[in-house]
């Protein structure tokens, strides 16, 4: 990428300022020479932070003890606020501590504020099966305020374990920004599933990494609905064979909320298979995107990826912007890819209709279905049960 | 699943280094000095003998060229081209315009002859009654002779070399020309403006479906030199035309540019298709020599119920650079894009389509297979979106793609934009998505899936090459029998 002197906003002054006081020189002179993404950066075509990040807060999160107000019966719990680790129940097989924040400087800079924000690591070692789900809370607490976190998994071979994180905030128009990094080892079974619960101003950048190896399962769903504007980046590395990932996503979005799922799936070495499911569906003028990549490594033969992409569009200035692409470099791969844009199908509404239904429920009906499909693969019933209430609130809302 | 046998065999069939077009003429050349600036466009505009505006338009584009970067966002990978190390107006001296038949250097003929291209009128493919094309054929920077103009001229369509149209037509052209892809619209584009040497310009009028087929044959021939043409193409409302491109080069060891332009306009009820053969020589098998492609082609469906229609073979060139791409600005507008593209040896294809839906109850379709070989690289990148406007708005996308060999790449690229509720977009590159009640007629009928998809496809994509004319025809064939097994998305 060239290098442009690039004449400052206020915002990235700010920024830049917040990163000094957090004690992130280096990533203070990247953003310095470079500025917030643009739309000209590939990665970030759909949101351009030039202009959607104007204003940000004055101040860094203190340390703090607020609580969270999501609950899950019986699931184990992990508390953390503002970044820093606040609570851990004592789970058995399961080692818990909060490490020195080990920095990097890259050329993204929302992952370089990420880690300049961030004052300490999470690190999570599973070392056996856990029949309960680990509650993560992430609260994002003090008004006005910049927080980070950082949270690194690891499990050891053939673990099975799920893992719920949820981030809320009171702070109406507070910047998140979340770092999940996990290390699904051989033959482990994981499950990763991310609730945001923001207040209604928030911003939130989220960065999921995982590094899948033999033989290796993953399923993970993130949910994009409770803020202002919300980035998710996952990245997945397929680095042993036999290792199957399912990759699942939602933007829920309604008002002037801009939702952005970028996923970056690279199959690496061969026979490694995976799915992806991301849907949207937008109100008012919300805008949705998925920019979705899957990589096939020139040696990595039998390779199957599916990638599919939905929109649904309840109003006329609602966006859908997708991008699903396919980079392969391997021929004996079985690699597709679908999206669809649409309304609601006036057909399907009318035979509901016909059959004595409201229009307002049978549009809800058709919501609900179009989404099943990626909450059915939920086993949980609590998870399940929270996702439903999600839509149900999103639609409550609405009417 | 890989590639089957007959596939493998078919695409070698016509691999790099058979390439059949790389002989040369040898023809006495005048050309202006090498190197790019002020003088050379005035030279250029000079030659052509252009009014004064023309001069104008050419200046302000360069001046704007100057100012601009070569985008760099496209997947392929080249040396840095030194713009000055170039032949910016390349002419035989003995036909340093269009001529009649009579007038035109027998080297010249000959040269058209022996890539299959009948310049005479009375040439008429063997045991096709009735074929007539006309051919507007460009050798280096001038087209040498357009045929059939006479009989065109009966019917109203003026069918002439974009150098005489400014002088004899500059009032159509002076409204179209840049009004499709404005001189400020890309590098490339900008650079045609102000240097474009020949090209084809058409135009239909009221009403009138034009008695046949148009073509334009480009050759570029001589050493280090660039080809710059502009084609425009304007249907008058309710007019129909069918126009054809097809294009060769002589193996030569360093690399050409070829960075033209074309222009559609179809005001209502107007239809335009275009075809294109793009036969550049490609490089040989070490990637040496070649023909980097970097085209900028759009249809703007100006008109409501317009409709235009892209068809594209793609087998040349070292590297291509293109998308050829429709503005659904009338209501009910149609734009459609087939296109097959073949890369072999060290060839690097970033091509696809923009369907631009701005009017209401537009739709598109775009139909795109690739087929990579060797150690090429073969891109789609298209885009599709939806104005806030665009109620009722219709896209349908297919793009498949097929790798031979594991040192070669496909990728896709689609972008897909919806910004109005009723917009109904579907992109798909599976093979499973071909109707259902195709699938089951075929499938009743004993032939098995693949087989199946095989025949639906490969007769959606035969329905749409017969419109080519049959000197393309052989060519294409070749390219059509290869079947879909395989595809991988």
């Amino acid at each position: 990428m060239e290098q442009h002197v690039v004449k400052l906003t206020d915002a990235e002054n700010q920024l830049a300022d917040l990163l000094q006081a957090a004690g992130a020189a280096d990533a203070k002179a990247a953003l310095t020479a470079n500025g917030l993404p643009t739309r000209r950066i590939e990665e970030y075509h759909y949101t351009d932070l030039r202009t959607l990040l104007r204003e940000v807060p004055a101040n860094l999160a203190k340390a703090n003890d607020g609580l969270p107000s999501e609950q899950f019966e019986d699931f184990s719990r992990i508390v953390l606020v503002n970044g820093a680790l606040v609570h851990a129940d004592t789970i058995d097989g399961v080692e818990i501590k909060s490490a020195d924040v080990a920095r990097t400087v890259g050329h993204d800079q929302i992952i370089n504020l990420m880690d300049g924000f961030a004052q300490s690591q999470i690190e999570i070692v599973i070392s056996k099966s856990i029949e309960t789900p680990i509650h993560i809370a992430q609260v994002h607490d003090g008004a006005n305020s910049v927080a980070a976190s950082k949270v690194n998994v690891r499990t050891a071979k053939g673990v099975e374990a799920a893992i719920i994180e949820t981030f809320e905030g009171s702070n109406e128009s507070g910047l998140r920004f979340a770092d999940f990094a996990m290390d699904v080892a051989a033959e482990s079974n994981l499950l990763h599933i991310q609730l945001d619960q923001n207040a209604k101003y928030a911003r939130q950048f989220v960065q999921n990494r995982y590094d899948l190896h033999e033989d290796a399962n993953l399923r993970t769903l993130v949910t994009h609905s409770n803020f202002q504007l919300g980035r998710t980046d996952i990245k997945a590395d397929f680095k042993g064979e036999g290792a199957h990932a399912d990759f699942g996503g939602l933007n829920l979005l309604v008002g002037q909320q801009h939702g952005d799922i970028t996923l970056n799936v690279n199959h690496g070495v061969p026979n490694t298979t995976s799915t992806e499911s991301f849907k949207s569906i937008v109100r008012d003028r919300a805008k949705a995107i998925f920019q979705g990549k899957i990589i096939v490594a020139p040696d990595a033969q039998k390779t199957d990826a599916q990638m599919m992409c939905q929109g649904l569009l309840l109003s006329e200035r609602a966006e859908v912007l997708v991008k699903p692409e396919l980079e392969i470099f391997a021929d004996d791969v079985l690699c597709a890819h679908g999206a669809t844009c649409g309304e609601l199908d006036e057909n399907h509404l009318f035979y509901l209709m016909s059959r004595g239904i409201s229009r307002a429920d049978a549009e809800s009906m058709l919501i609900k279905a179009f989404l099943a499909e990626l909450f059915d693969e939920i086993e949980n019933e609590q998870v399940h049960a929270k996702l439903e209430n999600r839509v149900d609130a999103w639609l409550a809302a609405a009417e | 699943m890989a590639a089957v046998k007959e596939t493998i065999d078919q695409v070698k069939e016509i691999d790099v280094d058979k390439y059949k077009y790389g002989f040369k003429t040898d023809i006495e050349m005048e050309l202006a000095p090498k190197g790019l600036n002020e003088d050379i466009v005035r030279f250029i505009s000079a030659k052509k003998d252009e009014p004064e505006w023309m001069l104008e338009w050419r200046l302000e584009a360069f001046r704007r060229w100057q100012q601009m970067e070569e985008p760099s966002w496209a997947r392929v990978d080249y040396p840095e081209i030194d713009f000055q190390d170039l032949y910016y107006y390349a002419a035989p001296k003995s036909t340093p315009g269009p001529k009649s038949l009579d007038e035109v250097d027998p080297e010249l003929l000959a040269t058209y002859e022996k890539l299959g291209i009948p310049l005479s009128e009375q040439a008429v493919l063997a045991g096709v009654e009735g074929a007539k094309v006309a051919v507007d054929a460009v050798f280096d920077s001038v087209s040498v002779v357009t045929t059939f103009k006479e009989e065109l001229a009966k019917a109203g369509v003026i069918f002439c070399s974009i150098s005489e149209a400014v002088k004899e037509h500059p009032e159509l052209v002076k409204k179209y020309l840049g009004s499709v892809v404005p001189t400020s619209d890309n590098f490339y584009a900008t650079l045609n403006a102000a240097v474009f040497s020949d090209g084809s310009f058409v135009y239909i009028p009221k009403g009138v479906r034009c008695p046949m087929e148009l073509s334009t044959y480009f050759r570029i021939n001589e050493e280090k030199t660039g080809q710059f043409e502009r084609t425009l193409i304007i249907a008058d409302e309710g007019s129909y035309v069918s126009y054809l491109e097809g294009c060769t080069a002589p193996m030569r060891d360093e690399n050409q540019l070829h960075a033209a332009v074309v222009e559609l306009v179809a005001l209502d009820d107007a239809e335009i298709k275009y075809s294109t053969v793009q036969n550049w020589y490609p490089g040989d098998k070490d990637g040496k020599g070649g023909i980097y492609n970097f085209v900028t082609k759009r249809g703007d469906c100006r008109g409501k119920n317009s409709k235009i229609s892209w068809t594209q073979v793609e087998t040349g060139s070292a590297i291509t650079w293109k998308y050829p791409s429709c503005i659904l600005r009338g209501d009910n507008s149609v734009g459609e894009f087939y296109s097959i593209a073949i890369s072999n040896g060290h060839q690097q294809v970033d091509s696809g389509t923009k369907m631009i839906h701005l009017g209401k109850n537009t739709s598109s379709r775009i139909i795109s297979k690739g087929i990579s070989a060797g150690v090429s690289q073969n891109t789609y990148r298209g885009q599709v979106s939806a104005h806030a406007k665009a109620t009722g708005a219709r896209n349908f996308t297919q793009c498949d793609s097929l790798l031979i060999g594991d040192k070669c790449g496909a990728h896709t690229v689609p972008y897909i934009e919806s910004r109005n509720s009723s917009a109904v977009f579907e992109h798909e590159a599976t093979t499973s998505k071909i109707s259902d009640d195709q699938m089951f007629y075929c499938q009743q009928r004993g032939l098995n899936e693949e087989e199946a998809v095989a025949l639906i496809v490969n007769g959606f994509v035969r329905e749409v090459l017969q419109h080519l004319p049959m000197e393309f025809m052989a060519e294409s064939q070749k390219l059509i029998g290869i079947s879909l097994e395989g595809s991988v998305g």
